[in-house]
């Protein structure tokens, strides 16, 4: 990781090469974190490390944070709850960093929780799923659109109810995230009477779904809530797509993880047309704010050499924010200070390349910006398809909303 | 040296490794040693209870990771349902890990070479499995635990989990090297150069493979069972990580299996390499790293460390690996 953070720093004097003798006098201000760069979550931690990296160089292009240049000190955690201690105990003791961001996922990030709380550490948080409601740190500022807890299944049923569904069907990965969806879900459906006629949980690693699409399709739900992980998301679709799901589905999807990276969704091609599922971040038109096209084009570049999601829409951009709002609050607090600068995330609204962001007492958003969006008219093998816009048409949130639900779920296949 | 003065160069070696642990978490202030000392001293547990049944008896277990995540669970759930403090929860993970181990020594009678090592694979699955759907002790969404405050004489948790960790090592390896020397390890031995021949010729196979396979397991549970305090989070898929297995079976065969010396030095060697390239290197590079230490030792040193450093070991450790 030295080497990259040499290469990034070398880069930003040359390009800017006036702020270098400003940056001279004083020690660089070193945001300390670890990144799965090896194992399950490598994927979504290089492009969300690269979407930091960009905002680094940008900051320091611009003379740095209170005149000091930005440094990132990078560990790789391999993707596990059990390298994390170690890493950011040295962090704070042995490298002795001013700030700390969480490494990206909820299991890396869920043992230095109560590390952080004990010593009274800010802590930016990097799309993990209510890591701190046990917790309850008031210096941890998640960075994800997620909100409250119950937010994604409640705007997924609204559709779905809009829509005129009446009973539902689940179908989830006996995983960590998507088990917490499913929690949520059983909760919300139960709130609203939605009986649930249907109810699978599958274990991880299951590569064959006919027998499980059948069973779902003789139940016949209105709605099918499906959490699923990467490589099953693929399986089902695949399995939706030879069997079929009967005529009584309104709408299909949720929370599928996958479906937002650009290798899965080139993969599957004309398979994803009609479903309807999250996301964080798309290239329609309500979604550019300032500097996120420019945030962007300075991906798409990084993105080959670095190898990590040409696309990057998912991560990257949310790292970029991530140190926005560090910026933001330096330099509006004037000092390092980790309370103080907690006491700015907490109160005000930061601008970001993702839109305005506001946070609960929990951390977590106020508003969810979780995004539902349909996929329509999606053509096989074909990347750059959705770099443009109406790929995936953004129905949830109201103010973000792009166009109309099209049911049911065998109609918008087409 | 007789091996009266053996054992007393022994017990002074642990006494001042102990005291030495002990000052230093009262000295220390910075943390970062005690976080990565800690893996350390859990993989020389680890890699020695590994080598009691992989070495000394020659049965390779593949189920570290079923027997770490077992210890890891027994706390959980102890603590949860009753806020028993640390010792008790590492107590009551090394019974139930035993116990695993004598079911383990039972499929030793129907199972050998290859098939136990699979069998051994199958069961850190089912377990695994199991605990995924164990609601009470968080499923597969993991569960955090909040520490209790922590005791006299120390400061902080980690330094107190260090100086537990310490002590596991040496029991560890005090038990090792007790069953060494012992009619237990030649007996053990004897049963992996030849089960068939042991037995004709008297040696208790199934009593020895029961005793190794329950020691071996109750010592690994025994480990794993702070982990639950260290990283106050657990999930299935760390806690039952196959790397667990692949670590503790990598250490113990670059250090050596024929002495209990030689998954300490194994231990010691992968584990702080393994600390020190997640902070050096810290990329894909620290993988292949290991692959290459591995593979070098492999060829080029099929005993060991120890086999190295003292040819004598050679003859002793001959027979199947």
């Amino acid at each position: 990781m030295k080497r990259r953070t040499f290469l990034g720093g070398a880069m930003a004097v040359a390009v800017f090469g006036q702020g270098s003798s400003a940056f001279a006098q004083q020690p660089p201000i070193k945001i300390g974190m670890s990144m799965p760069q090896t194992g399950g979550l490598a994927g979504g931690g290089k492009a969300s490390l690269l979407g930091i990296e960009i905002w680094r160089d940008d900051v320091n292009a611009k003379g740095g944070l209170l005149g000091r240049k930005v440094e990132l000190v990078v560990y790789d955690d391999k993707s596990s709850a059990s390298e994390t201690p170690a890493i950011y105990a040295k962090l704070v003791d042995v490298d002795k960093v001013d700030l700390l961001f969480a490494p990206y996922a909820t299991v890396p990030t869920a043992p230095i929780m109560p590390f952080v709380k004990q010593r009274g550490l800010l802590l930016m948080g990097n799309f993990s799923f209510q890591v701190n409601s046990k917790v309850g740190h008031d210096m941890w500022f998640n960075n994800a659109p997620w909100g409250p807890a119950d937010s994604w299944a409640a705007s997924f049923l609204d559709l779905a109810q809009k829509a005129g569904g009446k009973n539902m069907a689940l179908l989830t990965a006996d995983q960590e995230f998507a088990q917490n969806l499913a929690v949520t879900a059983r909760d919300v459906a139960k709130k609203r009477n939605i009986p649930i006629v249907f109810d699978q949980v599958y274990p991880p690693n299951t590569v064959e779904f006919s027998s499980i699409i059948r069973a779902l399709k003789a139940a016949k739900p209105d709605i099918v809530y499906v959490a699923s992980y990467p490589p099953d998301s693929a399986g089902i679709l695949r399995a939706v797509n030879e069997i079929g799901i009967g005529d009584s589905v309104k709408i299909f999807g949720g929370g599928m993880v996958g479906l937002q990276f650009a290798a899965v969704m080139s993969n599957l091609g004309s398979l994803l047309n009609g479903v309807v599922n999250y996301n964080t971040w798309l290239p329609e038109k309500s979604m550019y704010f300032d500097g996120t096209k420019e945030f962007f084009d300075k991906y798409t570049k990084r993105a080959i050499e670095a190898k990590v999601d040409p696309l990057g829409y998912y991560l990257a951009p949310f790292g970029y924010a991530m140190g926005q709002m560090i910026e933001a609050a330096v330099n509006s607090t004037k000092s390092l200070d980790q309370k103080g600068i907690a006491k700015y995330l907490r109160e005000n609204e930061h601008k970001t390349i993702v839109g305005p962001i506001a946070f609960s007492a929990d951390g977590e958003r106020k508003e969810t910006a979780t995004l539902q969006a349909q996929f329509r008219g999606v053509k096989d093998k074909d990347i750059e398809q959705f770099r443009s816009s109406g790929k995936q048409v953004i129905l949830f949130p109201d103010k973000l909303k792009t166009g109309e639900l099209i049911t049911p779920f065998e109609a918008a296949r087409n | 040296m007789n091996k009266r003065s053996h054992s007393i160069a022994f017990w002074a070696g642990v006494a001042v490794f102990l005291i030495a642990v002990l000052t230093m978490t009262q000295i220390v202030r910075n943390e970062y040693p005690f976080f990565a000392g800690y893996v350390i001293l859990q993989f020389i547990a680890l890699a020695v209870a590994w080598s009691i049944l992989g070495g000394y008896a020659g049965y390779v277990n593949f189920g570290t990771n079923a027997f770490f995540g077992v210890g890891v669970y027994t706390a959980v759930a102890l603590f949860k349902a009753t806020g028993a403090p640390l010792m008790l929860q590492i107590a009551a993970g090394a019974v139930v890990g035993m116990t695993l181990g004598f079911g383990v020594g039972l499929l030793t009678l129907r199972m050998r070479g290859i098939f136990f090592s699979i069998a051994t694979i199958a069961l850190a699955i089912i377990i695994e499995t199991f605990v995924m759907n164990w609601r009470f002790v968080g499923g597969a969404a993991g569960i955090q635990i909040q520490r209790p405050p922590v005791m006299a004489p120390f400061d902080s948790y980690v330094k107190m989990l260090f100086f537990v960790q310490a002590l596991l090592a040496v029991t560890a390896v005090s038990i090792a090297r007790y069953i060494q020397n012992s009619r237990i390890g030649r007996g053990l031995q004897a049963l992996r150069d030849d089960e068939l021949a042991a037995e004709c010729t008297g040696v208790p196979t199934l009593k020895l493979k029961l005793v190794a396979c329950m020691i071996s397991g109750g010592l690994i549970s025994a480990a794993g069972a702070p982990a639950a305090m260290y990283l106050q989070y657990a999930d299935p898929s760390s806690a039952f990580n196959l790397s667990y297995s692949v670590s503790a079976l990598a250490m113990a065969l670059i250090g050596g299996t024929a002495h209990w010396i030689g998954p300490v030095l194994g231990a010691i060697l992968l584990g702080s390499t393994q600390q020190l390239l997640a902070v050096t290197i810290s990329s894909e590079v620290n993988v292949l790293v290991l692959g290459i230490m591995l593979v070098l030792f492999v060829v080029g040193a099929p005993k060991g460390i120890i086999g190295l450093l003292r040819p004598r070991y050679r003859l002793r450790a001959g027979g199947k690996p």
